[in-house]
Formats: structure tokens, C-alpha cells, sequence
């Protein structure tokens, strides 16, 4: 028996140990950057508070404010949305071959597009409202994006220095709108007027509450139809039941039937059962559905990006810029949608933070910041890739969150997370050092890298 | 040695001298169309003493810009793209801040308050740029020796440095201090400031904007007329070859980042040793990296870069001038003056800059 075995030649390793391997070797760089990281931060604490309680003290006291404490995890959820999709602005503009250090701003004036439209008008049903101010917020980020890309495609000034340049033109001007033309009038708060109730995202725990209305059930009822669309498309991909279904008029009738009734049944049902029975009954939770809108932009962003001929011509861009202009795709044109592209995500990531975050659902004079430069360390984690910048988001987001906490109970000051952070993109933006620090050895050259970013001239 | 350094360094010669004359006139038709339009906002209240006193201001706000500007002309020569040059001024004026502010209290009580102020300040600026030296150490070995992408290490500079000024100055800065020794005081040079209107501008400004000036003068001269800095233009633009005529890349790229480094740490005690005498965490407000379109502006030359330096000097120097005569504009409009210069300069105000071709790339030994 045994000798039968050994007289066998060597098997191939089995296909699903493989992808286990591939799976731990993309996972395991940034693991090692996150924890070696994390490790130093401790460091520092250690050495400039001088005991090595306060370490324990201090992420301690991160972790429960993260995750343990009285909606912990909610709010770390809240602080995940804008990074999520300031991240994936990020990485469509890597991908692309632009370094967009500018989210920043164009999150800003998506927000000051989102607050202007919210406000127009009360008379709106939510059904029109929200996406109207979605749709505002994104163009807004996208026009102040598509600005660096066309100067960068038509003139060659560098988008890392005008992107940042228009950060500040953006702050000034969002300053200069929220005190000025937009000011709410009759409050002694600078900020802009409460945007109409229509246009607000909802939170969790006031979903059941907003389904009574019959037009909001309409609304939800045909995004449901609209995903149950796309997900039996998918199904009926499969050989198993696209032999079933030989002619494609059979299966657009399918498809097409399946959703319209997903979609009545949900109109019909949701309001009642989410009245009968709802997990999220705290009133004070801040978490809101901008969260399954950022989810649903990262698998929107995968499939552009990976299975569109856009994202072919964005990616190749991105990655050999002579060979697109060889191959007869327009560099100006790819290089302005990807901004574009870039910028509208990130002014949606303003929108929500407007529609669904701020306390007084409106954009008070100096709110948010130093989201722009995590989410940038968040893409570089994620390695571009949108289902890993869920979960580094999600860490960041839970940093953040974390912080303040932590500064409470240890008296850390919560700077400390922003060294940590750029140790985490220190590691996983050089490879080389993690491995020089923990003496790994590279088996084999991994393949040619696209650069991330490119020099002044190109 | 010969063919291959003496192309570069006959292109280089080539295109400073096309440039200078271009950057020359562009700047003074800058200036002047600057004094017209701050005349046409202010209604033709800017005579004598304000156009000084704003050129004055122009040259003081430069300082800063200038140096980032030298920073990034020191390490792009030699290949290096610094992104970084923010962060390093932050974390510099901060050390400088607070170097002051300690050993002032410690001098203090054996001297004079004059000699232990200068002594300090003195100090500060060591340290600061000792600091800044340090964070570059870091851009230099991650980008030179890891050969990381160069535009990443430096952005991880600059985060770095967000999170290391906002944690100290959280931990030991946030309280109640004692009063600190002061700025530099304003130099007056002898004869050469009593000249009418020159005088007032160059030659009554505080120590760090003379080591602006005189820098100028020193890394051109040193870029375009030693061996030194032949080898540095060679690496830049070709540091393959370099290296087959026994030039050491890495150690010729080490030396240039790290006095890239000395010199954005001086950009950087100016904040807290020249323009004000307090720290606060988002002092540097962009002027890094108007610093690096400065240099592009300038075609990686000294003078260029020094000159793009005082057009954004301007910007800022009218903005200030603006807000005393017009208080009604509303302060924000004018500050955007500045960025939009930066990005109007940067588009092709002096046509497609060429940096040096090995500029952002790691080298590779073979």
C-alpha cells in the first residue's frame, strides 16, 4: 500500500491548497504591515509616557471604544462609509495611473453641492429627492476632479501637486460659502440650513418608520427589483440553466419576471415586516444605509474596473500609458474619466457624510477632515483592490472611532493613530523593509508591478 | 568621463540660459500686472509705502516656498522626487517651537534674557533641522535603498509628520507655557539698508531669509559649476551611465536628499522662529508643496525656483494687503489667490517643464 504510494510521482498540490496559499500570500504582507505597525505605535506610547501600562491602557481603551462600548460598532460602521468610498476613489485613480491626493476637497464640495441641493426645496418626495442630491454630490466631486485630469492629460501639470491645490482653493471656498451666500439665516451656528427631511438618509432604526410611506416602499421596492435583476442575470449565466433556457428571449423574459415580482413582493411586504420585526431599534444609532451604499459602489467599482471595457482601458492606461496610446485609446479621454470617476465617488462620500452623518443634517463650517490622506494609505493597504478596502476601511473607520476613547482612558493623545497609520502605508508601500525586518526571503521574483504613481513628466 | 557629462552639462547650461530670460520676464510682467490689479481692488490706494511694505512681505512669505523649493531642486537633481518637504517644514517648526521655548527657560536664569534668547534660537534652529534631516533619513533609505515609489514615502512623510507634531504638541505643547524668547529679530545690513526702496525690501529681513538668498546663489553655483555638482545632474539624468563612469549612485543620491533635508528643516524654523513664535499643527498650510511647483515653475534651477517662490510670495503678500484696505471682501476669496496661481503657473504659464529624465525612479544596481 505504502509502496504504491511512494512509487506514484509527486502529485501537483491540490487546487484548493493553492488558492488558500495565493489567498494567505496577499493577505499576509498586509497583515504583517498592520501588526508591525501597531507594534511601534506601541513603542512610541511606551517610551514617551514612560510605563508600559499606559500601552495597555491606552489600545485598551481603543479597542473598547472600536467595538465594545455602547454603539462602538455602529459608529466605527459610521466612520467606515466615507472611507470605503473615498478609498475606492483612491484606487480607481491608482489603477488609472493618477495619484488623486485631492479626495479631500472634492469631498468637500460634494458635500456643499449635496447641502445646496437638499435644501432647494421641502416639497420633494424622497423618492426623487435623495437621488437628486446624490447624483448633485457626485457631480460636483466629478467636475472638481475632471479639472487635474484635463489639466494633467492636456498641459502635463502633475495631478499630485494640482489636485492638492485644489484642496485648498476647496476649503477656502467651501469656508467662503457656508459663511456667505449659504448661510443658514436666524442661527448663531455657522452652517448651512437643514436640509429637507426627503432628502436625508436614513438611519437604521428609522426604516420601518419610512417604509409607511407608500412612496418610499416604491422606491426601496425597485432598487430590490433592480438587484434581484442583476443577480438571477448572473444566475442564469450557468451552464446548468442556460441550457434550459436556450433562446435569450426565453431568458430576458425570466430574468425580467422574476424581478418585477421580487419588486412587488417586496412592495407589498416590507413595510409590514419590517414593523413586525427590525434588529435595529435604537433610536440614538447613527448608523444609516449610506453603508449598504458604499458596499454597493465597492462591487460597483470591481465590476467596472474588472469586467467592463472602460476599466480595460483604464487599467491599461494605468499601467503601460504608451502601449493604450499604441493600442489607439485616448490617454486624455481615459485619464479624465478616471478622475472624473474618482472625484464622483469621493463627492458622494461627501453627500452621505452631509445627508446621513452631521448632527444638524447640514454642512456646519468646519466639519470632517483627515479623511483624504487615510483613505489614501487605505487603498495602498487594500492594494487597490475594492473588497479589500472594505475591510481596511473598516479597520481605519474603527481607529478612528476607537480614538477617542483611547485618549480618554490613557491620556494618549490620539495623534497617535495618524503615526500608525503611516507606518501601515510605510510597510505596505515597501515591501522590502517588512521583509528586511523580519528577514523573509522572496521564493520567487514576483511579477513586473505597475508603478504606482508616475513622475513629473508623464 | 567626458562625452557623456559634457552633453549634460552643455543641455543643462543650454536650457538655464533659455530659461532664465523667460523666468525673469514672466516674473516682472507678474509683478507688474500683480500691482495693477491690487490697485483696481483697492481703488489706487496702494503708493509708495504700501508697495514696499507689500514687496517687503512678498520676500518674507517667499522665504519658506524658496526653501521648500531648494529641497526639492537639491533632491530631484539627483533623481529623487520629494513629496515629503511638508511634512519635514512641519515637524522642523514644531521642534524649533518647542527647542526654543525649553532652553529659553533653562538659559534664562544664568544670563541676560537677550543672549539666552539668541542662544536658543540659535539651538532651535540646529535642532530643527536636525529633525527634518531625520525624516528624510527615512525618504532616503525607503526610496534609495528599499526603492519604494518615491511619491508614496514621501506621502507616508507627510502623514508621518501629520501624526508625530499632532502627538506631541497634544502631549506637551497643548498647556500652558511660559513665554517663549521670541522671533529672530529683523537685520538691518549697514549702508546697504539706508538704499530707498531697495533697501526696505532686501536688506531689512530677519537672518533665515538671507540664508534664502544666499542659498540661491550657493546651489547654483555648486549644480552648474563643480564636479559635485556634475555628478549630481549626471545621476539625475542618467544614472546608469553615471554609474559605468564610477560615480556612486546611491551615495551621491544620499548626500543631495539629505541636504534636501537640511535645508526644508531651515524652511521650516522660519514658521516658528521667524513668521510667528507659537506652533499650531496646521502651520505649513500647503506652502511644501507650492514650494514644489515653484521648482517646476523654475525648471529645477535655483533662480527659477526662486522666482516662482516670490510670485506665490506675492499672491500671498497681496491677499494680506488686500484684507487691511477691503474688509468687506470676504478674507477667503483673496487666500484662494495663491493655489489657483500655483495651478495657472504649473499649466503651462511657462510651457511643458522637463524635469530630469532619471527623476522618481528608483536605480537598480545590475
Amino acid at each position: 500500500m505504502s509502496n504504491s504510494v511512494a512509487a506514484q510521482p509527486a502529485r501537483p498540490p491540490l487546487p484548493d491548497r493553492s488558492t488558500l496559499r495565493r489567498v494567505f500570500g496577499a493577505l499576509g504582507m498586509p497583515l504583517l504591515a498592520t501588526v508591525t505597525a501597531f507594534a511601534l505605535g506601541a513603542l512610541v506610547i511606551w517610551i514617551t509616557s514612560g510605563s508600559l501600562e499606559t500601552v495597555f491602557q491606552a489600545y485598551g481603551g481603543l479597542i473598547r471604544g472600536a467595538f465594545i462600548k455602547e454603539r462602538g460598532l455602529s459608529e466605527s460602521l459610521v466612520a467606515t462609509v466615507p472611507y470605503i468610498l473615498l478609498s475606492l476613489a483612491v484606487a480607481i485613480g491608482f489603477k488609472s495611473g493618477l495619484f488623486n491626493i485631492g479626495v479631500e476637497g472634492q469631498f468637500y464640495i460634494g458635500a456643499v453641492c449635496a447641502a445646496f441641493i437638499g435644501q432647494v426645496t421641502t416639497s420633494l418626495p424622497a423618492i426623487i429627492h435623495l437621488p437628486l442630491v446624490l447624483l448633485a454630490g457626485a457631480l460636483g466631486g466629478a467636475i472638481w476632479a475632471a479639472i487635474p485630469g484635463y489639466l494633467k492629460a492636456r498641459t502635463g501639470a502633475h495631478e499630485v501637486i494640482t489636485t492638492i491645490m485644489m484642496n485648498y482653493v476647496a476649503f477656502r471656498l467651501v469656508e467662503y460659502i457656508v459663511s456667505g451666500p449659504l448661510r443658514a439665516p436666524g442661527t448663531s451656528a455657522v452652517q448651512t440650513p437643514r436640509i429637507s427631511p426627503a432628502a436625508e438618509l436614513w438611519t437604521f432604526a428609522a426604516v420601518p418608520q419610512r417604509l409607511q410611506d407608500p412612496l418610499n416602499a416604491l422606491g426601496v421596492a425597485f432598487i430590490v427589483a433592480l438587484l434581484s435583476l442583476i443577480v438571477v442575470r448572473l444566475l442564469l449565466r450557468r451552464p446548468a440553466w442556460r441550457d434550459r433556457l436556450q433562446k435569450s428571449g426565453q431568458r430576458r423574459i425570466a430574468y425580467l419576471s422574476c424581478a418585477v415580482a421580487v419588486g412587488v413582493i417586496a412592495f407589498v411586504a416590507l413595510p409590514a415586516l419590517t414593523q413586525a420585526w427590525w434588529p435595529f431599534q435604537d433610536q440614538y444609532d447613527r448608523l444609516h444605509i449610506g453603508l449598504l451604499l458604499a458596499l454597493f459602489a465597492a462591487l460597483a467599482v470591481w465590476w467596472l474596473m474588472w469586467r467592463t471595457t472602460l476599466g480595460f482601458e483604464l487599467r491599461m492606461v494605468g499601467a503601460n500609458p504608451s502601449a493604450a496610446r499604441y493600442a489607439g485609446i485616448s490617454i486624455t479621454r481615459n485619464t479624465v474619466t478616471a478622475m472624473a470617476l474618482s472625484g464622483a465617488l469621493a463627492g458622494v462620500a461627501g453627500t452621505v457624510e452631509v445627508l446621513g452623518v452631521s448632527g444638524c443634517r447640514c454642512l456646519p463650517m468646519f466639519f470632517s477632515s483627515g479623511y483624504g490622506f487615510d483613505s489614501i494609505a487605505i487603498a495602498l493597504l487594500a492594494k487597490n483592490n475594492p473588497f479589500g478596502i472594505v475591510a481596511s476601511a473598516f479597520l481605519f473607520g474603527a481607529m478612528r472611532n476607537g480614538a477617542d476613547l483611547m485618549e480618554l482612558s490613557s491620556g494618549v493623545s490620539k495623534y497617535i493613530i495618524s503615526v500608525i497609520q503611516a507606518l501601515v502605508l510605510l510597510f505596505v508601500a515597501a515591501p522590502p523593509v517588512v521583509r528586511w525586518l523580519y528577514r523573509i526571503k522572496t521564493e520567487q521574483r514576483t511579477e513586473e508591478e505597475a508603478p504606482l504613481t508616475r513622475g513629473w513628466g508623464g | 568621463m567626458s562625452t557623456v557629462t559634457k552633453t549634460i552639462s552643455n543641455g543643462a547650461r543650454a536650457s538655464l540660459r533659455g530659461t532664465r530670460w523667460v523666468t525673469v520676464l514672466i516674473g516682472a510682467f507678474g509683478f507688474f500686472a500683480a500691482w495693477i490689479l491690487l490697485n483696481l481692488i483697492i481703488g489706487g490706494q496702494c503708493r509708495d509705502k504700501c508697495v514696499v511694505d507689500t514687496l517687503a512681505q512678498t520676500l518674507r512669505v517667499a522665504t519658506p516656498i524658496a526653501f521648500a523649493a531648494f529641497c526639492g531642486v537639491m533632491c530631484e537633481r539627483a533623481g529623487v522626487v520629494d513629496i515629503g518637504i511638508e511634512g519635514k517644514m512641519l515637524t522642523a517648526a514644531m521642534v524649533a517651537y518647542a527647542v526654543n521655548l525649553f532652553s529659553f527657560q533653562i538659559f534664562k536664569n544664568s544670563m541676560d534674557v537677550a543672549t539666552a534668547g539668541s542662544i536658543s534660537r540659535s539651538l532651535a534652529l540646529v535642532a530643527a533641522v536636525a529633525s527634518s534631516v531625520l525624516m528624510q533619513l527615512l525618504h532616503a533609505v525607503v526610496s534609495i535603498k528599499f526603492k519604494a515609489d518615491q511619491i508614496i514615502s514621501g506621502t507616508v512623510i507627510n502623514i508621518m509628520a501629520l501624526g508625530v507634531t499632532g502627538y506631541l504638541y497634544r502631549q506637551f505643547l497643548a498647556q500652558n507655557l511660559p513665554a517663549g524668547p521670541g522671533t529672530f529679530p529683523i537685520l538691518q545690513i549697514p549702508l546697504l539698508s539706508q538704499i530707498p526702496i531697495i533697501g526696505p525690501i532686501l536688506f531689512q529681513q530677519q537672518p533665515l531669509t538671507y540664508i534664502m538668498l544666499i542659498l540661491a546663489f550657493l546651489i547654483h553655483y555648486m549644480l552648474f559649476y563643480t564636479p559635485w555638482g556634475l555628478r549630481t545632474r549626471a545621476v539625475g539624468e542618467h544614472p546608469r551611465a553615471a554609474d559605468t563612469l564610477g560615480i556612486n549612485v546611491f551615495r551621491t543620491r544620499y548626500i543631495n536628499v539629505l541636504l534636501g533635508g537640511v535645508i526644508a528643516g531651515l524652511g521650516g524654523a522660519w514658521f516658528t522662529l521667524e513668521a510667528v513664535d507659537v506652533f499650531n499643527p496646521q502651520m505649513t498650510n500647503g506652502l511644501g508643496f507650492i514650494g514644489l511647483a515653484a521648482m517646476i515653475f523654475g525648471k529645477w534651477t535655483p533662480f527659477g525656483a526662486l522666482i516662482g517662490a516670490m510670485i506665490f510670495g506675492l499672491g500671498n503678500s497681496i491677499t494680506t494687503t488686500v484684507s487691511i484696505y477691503r474688509p468687506d471682501i470676504p478674507s477667503q476669496l483673496p487666500q484662494m489667490l495663491p493655489y489657483l496661481l500655483t495651478i495657472i503657473v504649473l499649466t503651462g504659464a511657462v510651457g511643458r517643464a522637463t524635469p530630469p529624465a532619471a527623476d522618481g525612479t528608483a536605480y537598480e544596481k545590475q
